[in-house]
């Protein structure tokens, strides 16, 4: 019985250990992903922006060609 | 697209995993290394797979994309039954093979439980959110579990070379994924990132290979202790 209490103990270990080291990784990370199995092209992942193609966004300078700024 | 260049390391990564499999069947230790050759066996098919996939549709098409994370996940599963395989070899003279078992389902469980536990808010593509999520997770088991792997080894004084170094290569491909991803993040924009990344996917095939290939199962290493005796 206490070894598989042990058992259970180190699984739950190994776990809060490497969900740990992830968090730590991707909190530091740019949001890419580790995809460490064969030597294939990664594709970008499909489902972040749904399927419709991203748009520019719209509230960076409007429509309007940008001006220089005046007080450089 | 991706470039000549890419597209030779690819080839040369997929040749690799296929010479993991063959070396192994050679040296007449395909049944002892069972999960590690069904995991190189499919990698290669899976890097057949998704270069069909990426030829037909293309590197920006969702069937590319989710062909590439799905057999990712099933990859990342196969990986982690082939660390499972050398854990099973390093204890087998402590009988702990049922505890080992039980360790081994507990903790994919738990991962699985964690995954779902991640992505559940997002009702949109649940399970390609999931299978995403549980190999990112799995990875990071996958990474504790072989420097876990390594502490015991050097604790219990392990003299088998072969087995040594099949852990060892693990641990350095492990690892290199790690600097690497640490390194993208300091300077993404550094294009020749982009090829050390299948570049380090040579690492464990050519590892494995050559270990199947050049050392013997009965090959022991003499530890440096055992030489240099107190009087």
């Amino acid at each position: 019985m206490s070894r598989k209490l042990t058992v259970v103990l180190l699984a739950m270990l190994v776990l809060v250990g490497a969900m740990s080291l992830k968090t730590v990784a991707v909190t530091h990370g740019d949001g890419s992903v580790i995809m460490a199995n064969g030597g294939a092209p990664q594709p970008p992942v499909p489902w972040k922006n749904g399927g419709a193609p991203q748009p520019p966004v719209p509230w960076k300078n409007g429509g309007a060609p940008q001006p220089p700024v005046p007080w450089k | 697209m991706p470039g000549p260049l890419e597209y030779g390391i690819w080839l040369v990564c997929t040749l690799l995993e296929g010479a993991v499999v063959v070396c192994a069947i050679r040296s007449h230790s395909f049944r002892r290394y069972i999960f590690l050759n069904v995991y190189m066996g499919l990698s290669f098919l899976a890097s057949v797979g998704r270069y069909q996939a990426l030829s037909h549709y293309g590197i920006v098409s969702s069937q590319y994309a989710y062909f590439y994370y799905y057999s990712d996940a099933l990859l990342t599963i196969g990986l982690y039954f082939a660390l499972l395989n050398l854990y099973s070899l390093v204890f087998d003279e402590m009988k702990v093979e049922r505890y080992l078992r039980f360790g081994a389902v507990l903790l994919l469980a738990g991962t699985a439980w964690f995954s779902y536990a991640v992505v559940q808010q997002s009702s949109h593509r649940l399970f390609s959110h999931f299978a995403y999520e549980l190999s990112q997770n799995l990875y990071f088991v996958g990474l504790v579990l072989t420097y876990a792997l390594w502490g015991a080894i050097v604790k219990m004084r392990e003299t088998r070379a072969r087995l040594i170094q099949l852990v060892l290569a693990l641990g350095v491909y492990f690892s290199a994924f790690a600097a690497n991803y640490a390194l993208q993040n300091l300077s993404s924009k550094a294009t020749i990132l982009h090829f050390v990344t299948p570049i380090l996917g040579c690492i464990l095939p050519a590892a494995w290979a050559y270990c199947f290939l050049r050392v013997n199962e009965e090959t022991r290493l003499a530890p440096a202790r055992l030489v240099a005796v107190p009087r």
